[in-house]
């Protein structure tokens, strides 16, 4: 069948006609959504498809880690802030770790401190594979999650070799890395350095891991119906970014060369050459690039480490009872979802005075209502996944 | 970046990926594979995974200091003093601390392994079974003999690098 021409004008005139009564709506997305990340409450207004104004509603997921950890010892707290950002459990641990140590003025050995770096890469790069298979699956590919968790299944083993846990490590003490377990008579010998053939491992797990990155690219990077869907699509300014206390990633895809770890010296990373990845529009698409070329830096951190890791003692001295003197300091870290950061205030207890948690995910989504103001309903899912929070980062 | 000339061509690209992956899976399962059939096979966990605590009831001396560094209190500990006669004619009456009580609660047990750590007379070690699943919570609290039992599944520490 086929319409002529002035059928179609007529019909669209008939259209034009009909005075249709389009009236305002509010659109609840969450907290039980698929793509929040977890219990993230969307409240947006919507004329037709497009919303014109978006409130988060955040405060779901609220644990009080922060009051927690004012009446916890300084060991107990890495449990607790594992879990502030799930997907990367052992990133977490390693700003609050160096902030103690800097107030207790200890000099961590150089191997414990490789150590730190490789796994806290390794968690950068399950992160990454995280988004990586969520980020596609939420525009409708289901194909990459395959693909990126099954690499990040053989990372987490790794991880798991070493710390003993997947998703929260606890690997980290104060002055080094977890000694051995049960510090009796028997066991007291036993460094818990890492174990037996666990560098070699890494070093195909990391060779895998650049070959996924590839094949993501092939599966996602000429799609047409993704970049159709990413491309222009959620576009953050740099001084915008900036403005919104947007770190990570994030900022670094709207074209700011940013990154915490050129910046600052919590680990060694500047005795490897690897460069940061920026994007050039940041829009959905850039957010998206910018993740999978971090995971190949990444790779390319960790091979060279192992590379030229040394040996030597894993633990400084520390007394048995650790009490952390008085002072206070802030120490941030480059962590997969953005800049995180410890202000730790000591009055010189078992405990701190004050823990206040800098989490990126909080400022990253701060940006929501700026950024979906005027989107239309389907671009919310778009962009919402290219921020990568974790609710557990946002609410803490 | 390259951007495909013609329509379809990324998504053929896709597919190709794809198609290429199910070949090499079919001739390396090994390789490519990541899951395994639960029930039927299982995964063998690393020994230093953190499944369940096991307890050795007699190197236990009720010191109390994995109660106390718990990060939320998930462990229950009784004891008395116990008098044991001394071992030769006129030697001291020795007090020796018993157990009467150690509960875990793995319903709230965040599994940190910070009372293993702490323990100094070698009596809690991390096993790496799983298993233990219950259908009411109040089963989760593991008393000791049960704690007791799971000793027989601690591995040796794995050898270390360098």
């Amino acid at each position: 069948m086929s319409i002529d021409h002035d059928t179609l004008r007529h019909l669209s005139e008939v259209s034009v006609a009909v005075e249709l009564e389009t009236p305002e709506m509010t659109l609840n997305i969450g907290p039980q959504h698929p793509s929040t990340h977890g219990v993230l409450r969307l409240v947006a207004k919507v004329d037709g498809e497009r919303c014109y104004d978006v409130q988060p509603v955040i405060g779901y997921m609220h644990r009080g880690y922060e009051k927690l950890s004012e009446v916890r010892t300084y060991p107990q707290i890495t449990t607790i802030i594992n879990r502030i950002d799930w997907v990367s459990g052992y990133a977490n641990e390693i700003p609050f770790i160096v902030a103690a140590e800097r107030l207790m003025e200890l000099e961590v050995p150089e191997r414990a401190q490789y150590i730190r770096l490789i796994l806290t890469e390794m968690a950068r790069i399950a992160s990454h594979l995280v988004f990586n298979a969520s980020y596609p699956l939420e525009l409708g590919a289901a194909t990459p999650l395959f693909f990126a968790l099954r690499e990040r299944e053989r990372v987490l083993d790794l991880l798991e070799g070493v710390t003993g846990g997947r998703f929260h490590p606890n690997f980290n003490r104060i002055g080094g890395v977890k000694p051995a377990y049960g510090a009796g008579s028997q066991t007291r010998k036993l460094a818990q350095d890492l174990p037996k053939g666990f560098l070699a491992e890494t070093r195909q797990a990391m060779d895998r891991v650049l070959e996924v990155c590839d094949e993501l690219e092939d599966l996602v990077a000429g799609n047409e119906i993704i970049l159709a869907r990413t491309k222009g699509i959620g576009t953050i300014p740099p001084e915008v970014a900036a403005a919104y206390g947007v770190s990570g990633p994030n900022l670094r895809a709207s074209g700011v060369r940013f990154d915490l770890r050129k910046v600052e010296d919590y680990l060694p990373y500047d005795r490897f050459d690897w460069e940061v990845p920026v994007g050039e529009n940041g829009d959905c698409w850039d957010r998206w690039w910018v993740r999978l070329q971090e995971i190949r830096q990444s790779a390319k951190i960790i091979q060279q480490a192992i590379d030229s890791i040394p040996s030597g003692p894993l633990q400084a001295k520390v007394p048995k009872v650790i009490k952390v003197p008085k002072g206070e300091t802030y120490v941030r870290a480059e962590n997969p979802k953005g800049e995180m950061g410890y202000y730790l205030i000591s009055e010189g207890g078992l405990g701190p005075y004050r823990l206040k948690i800098r989490s990126a995910s909080f400022s990253n989504i701060s940006i929501l209502p700026w950024l979906l103001e005027g989107v239309l309903v389907p671009d919310i899912i778009a962009i919402m996944g290219s921020l990568d929070f974790v609710l557990g980062d946002v609410d803490r | 970046m390259t951007t495909p000339t013609l329509p379809g061509a990324g998504l053929l690209k896709g597919m190709a990926v794809t198609f290429k992956t199910m070949v090499k899976t079919l001739i390396r399962p090994g390789r490519y594979l990541a899951t395994v059939n639960y029930p039927k096979e299982k995964e063998i966990p690393v020994p230093r995974a953190r499944g369940v605590i096991a307890l050795d009831q007699e190197a236990c001396t009720v010191c109390m200091l994995c109660a106390r560094s718990c990060p939320d209190w998930c462990i229950y500990i009784e004891g008395h003093k116990e008098e044991k006669p001394p071992d030769k004619p006129g030697g001291r009456v020795r007090v020796r601390a018993t157990l009467d009580r150690f509960d875990i609660d793995y319903a709230l047990c965040m599994y940190c392994g910070i009372c293993v750590e702490v323990c100094p007379f070698d009596a809690l070690f991390w096993s790496p079974e799983y298993e233990y699943s219950e259908y009411e919570m109040g089963d989760m609290l593991h008393d000791m003999d049960r704690l007791q039992d799971w000793l027989a599944t601690v591995p040796e520490p794995p050898p270390l690098e360098s």
